[in-house]
C-alpha cells in the first residue's frame, strides 16, 4: 500500500480515516442537512456542520456511460451514476468501476472502493473514489 | 415596458479565421441597420461571452467591440453566465432601460471556441464531479435514463427531437446544420454517453447575435417593435436528493415567467428552449407545461413541436442544429422569436403567432443547472 500512500487522492478529505473505505462528508446537527463534499457552514441554515461518515454501501438512481474521448486520462469508456447511499439520506455523483463500465442498471447495489484512476488537474496519477457491484449483487 | 427594434445574427459554424469582437461587430452592424438607428443612440452595452478568457486569455471584451465601433464612453457590462450569458445580458439590458438609466441598450452575445481538442464541457475544472468524470452531456444522459425508466421515454422519441431539429434548420440559413437526418440516421451515429448519439448532442459553434432594446416611448414610432412582457432569471435549487425526471428549477422558473407575464402555457404560439441534448427539450416542454409530465416523448413523436403543430418548439434549429456558441445562444433564441412575431421568418413562419417564449440554461452544480433564464415576447 506503499505507493498508494504515496499518490494523492484526487480531493481532500471526501474520505474517512478508518480501515474500509467510506465517504466522508459532513452534517449539520441543527437542521440535519448532510453535505458532500464537506462544507463547514450549513448551506441551509448557516450553522456549523460536523463531519460525517457517509458509508460505503449505494443504490444506483441513474447510470450512463461515456464512450468518447475521456477527461482527466480515465479509462473509455467509463460509467458515472448518481447512487443513494445506504446509511445516510444522500443522493451523489458517483464514478463507477471501469472494470465494469456499460454493464451497471438503475437499482443495483453497489459498494466504494478507492483505487489509481487517471490523473488530476496537474497531471499526477491519483486515487478517486469509485463504485463497483457488491459481491451479493452478483448472484 | 421594453421593446425590441433590432436584431442582427450571423451563420453560425466554423469561423476559424475570425474573432469574437469581429463576429460581434457584424451582428451590431446588423442591428444597427435594422433598427435604423446611428451608433451613438446606443446608452449602454451588455456584452456576453463565455469562454474568452479561458481559451484566449481574453477578458472585458465587450469594450473591444464598443472601442471598435467608436461607441463611446458608454457604460459597458460584460456578462458570463455559463449558456445563459446571452439571455442575462438580455435581462440586464432591460432592466437598466426600466430603471431609466438608458433609452436605448445594445445587447450583443459572442462566442469562438471551435478551437482544436476542445474536448466535452464541464462546469468547473475543481469541483469534485468534474474530477470524477462529470461531463455535461453525462449529466444530461443520467436524466434520460431515468426518464425512460420513470416514463418509457425511447430512444426514437428522442431522436425524433434531432429529427425535428435538423427538419427545421434546414429552413433556417444561419443555422450551422442544415442537412435533414433520418430517426434510423441518428440513432446509428456514433455514442457519446448512452443513449445519446452524436446528433442528440448540441455541436460546438463560432457565432454573433445581437439585440437593440429600446424603452417604450422610444420604441412608440417602431411599427416593427416587439414588447418584452416579461424576463426572468433564476438559480438552482441544489437541494438533495436532486430529481433528475422533475426538474424543480425548471418548473420554478417557467411558472415565475407565466405569473409575471400573466399568461397561462396555452398561450404561448412558439418556444425557443435550451436543447443542448434531446432529452433536455422533452424535459422543457413538461416544465414549460405544453404537455403532462413525462410525457414530452409523446409531445414530440406526435409532431405537436414541429413546425405547423400545435406549439412549434425550436422552429430555428435551436442549439442541436443551429449550433450552440454559448454565449450567442441566449440572444440567437430571441432574434428568432422577434423574427418570426414581425413575421419575416420565410419558409419557416410560424403562422398567426403573437406570443412567443425563449427559455435557456447553463451551468450545472449538485445534479442541478446554475442559471435559467425565460423571457415573453408579443407582437
Amino acid at each position: 500500500m506503499n505507493e498508494l500512500n504515496d499518490m494523492p487522492l484526487v480531493y481532500d478529505d471526501i474520505l474517512t480515516s478508518g480501515p474500509e473505505v467510506h465517504f466522508q462528508g459532513s452534517h449539520c446537527p441543527s437542521c440535519e442537512a448532510y453535505q458532500f463534499p464537506s462544507q463547514d457552514i450549513c448551506p441551509a441554515c448557516l450553522g456549523e456542520t460536523e463531519k460525517a461518515d457517509m458509508g460505503k454501501r449505494a443504490t444506483i438512481h441513474s447510470v450512463t456511460t461515456i464512450r468518447t474521448k475521456a477527461p482527466l486520462g480515465l479509462p473509455s469508456p467509463y460509467s458515472v451514476a448518481y447512487v443513494d447511499m445506504e446509511d445516510v439520506p444522500f443522493r451523489m455523483f458517483a464514478l463507477m468501476d471501469p472494470k465494469e463500465a456499460g454493464n451497471y442498471y438503475i437499482g443495483q447495489k453497489v459498494e466504494l472502493s478507492v483505487g489509481p484512476l487517471g490523473v488530476n488537474n496537474d497531471n499526477q496519477a491519483c486515487l478517486r473514489p469509485y463504485f463497483s457491484p457488491r459481491a451479493s449483487s452478483r448472484t | 415596458m421594453v421593446a425590441i427594434i433590432g436584431t442582427g445574427i450571423i451563420p453560425f459554424g466554423r469561423h476559424l479565421e475570425r474573432s469574437i469582437v469581429a463576429m460581434s461587430m457584424d451582428a451590431t452592424i446588423a442591428a444597427l441597420e435594422d433598427a435604423q438607428i446611428p451608433k451613438e443612440t446606443i446608452g449602454a452595452c451588455y456584452f456576453a461571452n463565455a469562454l474568452g478568457d479561458m481559451l484566449f486569455g481574453d477578458s472585458a471584451i465587450g469594450q473591444n467591440l464598443t472601442a471598435a465601433m467608436g461607441m463611446k464612453k458608454i457604460p459597458v457590462v460584460n456578462v458570463e453566465n455559463a449558456c445563459t450569458s446571452g439571455s442575462t445580458a438580455y435581462y440586464l439590458a432591460r432592466n437598466a432601460i426600466l430603471a431609466g438609466e438608458c433609452e436605448v441598450a445594445l445587447v450583443v452575445g459572442s462566442e469562438k471556441m471551435c478551437v482544436p481538442d476542445f474536448g466535452l464541457i464541464n462546469s468547473g475544472a475543481t469541483e469534485l464531479d468534474t474530477l470524477l468524470g462529470m461531463v455535461t452531456p453525462a449529466g444530461f444522459a443520467l436524466r434520460a435514463q431515468r426518464h425512460m425508466h420513470d416514463y418509457g421515454t425511447t430512444p426514437e422519441q428522442m431522436a425524433m427531437v434531432a429529427a425535428k431539429s435538423r427538419a427545421h434548420a434546414s429552413l433556417n440559413p444561419i443555422a450551422q446544420f442544415r442537412d435533414k437526418e433520418t430517426i434510423e440516421q441518428i440513432l446509428e451515429g456514433p455514442m457519446i454517453a448512452d443513449p445519446f448519439t452524436r446528433s442528440q448532442c448540441c455541436p460546438i459553434a463560432d457565432g454573433a447575435a445581437a439585440l437593440i432594446l429600446a424603452s417604450d416611448e422610444f420604441a412608440a414610432k417602431y411599427d416593427r417593435a416587439i414588447s418584452i412582457k416579461t424576463a426572468v432569471l433564476t438559480s438552482g435549487f441544489y437541494e438533495n436528493p436532486t430529481d433528475l425526471v422533475h426538474w424543480e428549477t425548471d418548473y420554478y422558473a417557467a411558472n415565475l415567467a407565466y405569473e409575471k407575464a400573466g399568461i397561462g402555457a396555452d398561450e404561448i404560439d412558439l418556444v425557443e428552449c435550451h436543447d443542448a441534448f434531446t432529452l433536455s427539450e422533452i424535459l422543457h416542454y413538461e416544465a414549460l407545461g405544453l404537455c403532462e409530465e413525462g410525457q414530452g416523448g409523446q409531445f414530440v413523436a406526435a409532431g405537436h413541436a414541429s413546425l405547423g403543430g400545435a406549439t412549434p418548439v425550436n422552429v430555428s434549429g435551436g442549439l442541436l442544429s443551429r449550433g450552440h456558441p454559448i454565449a450567442a445562444t441566449g440572444v440567437a433564441q430571441i432574434v428568432e422569436l422577434v423574427t418570426q412575431l414581425r413575421h419575416e421568418a420565410g419558409d419557416r413562419q410560424v403562422e398567426g403567432c403573437q406570443t412567443a417564449l425563449a427559455h435557456c440554461m447553463g451551468g450545472d452544480k449538485m445534479g442541478d443547472t446554475k442559471s435559467c433564464t425565460i423571457t415573453v415576447l408579443l407582437k
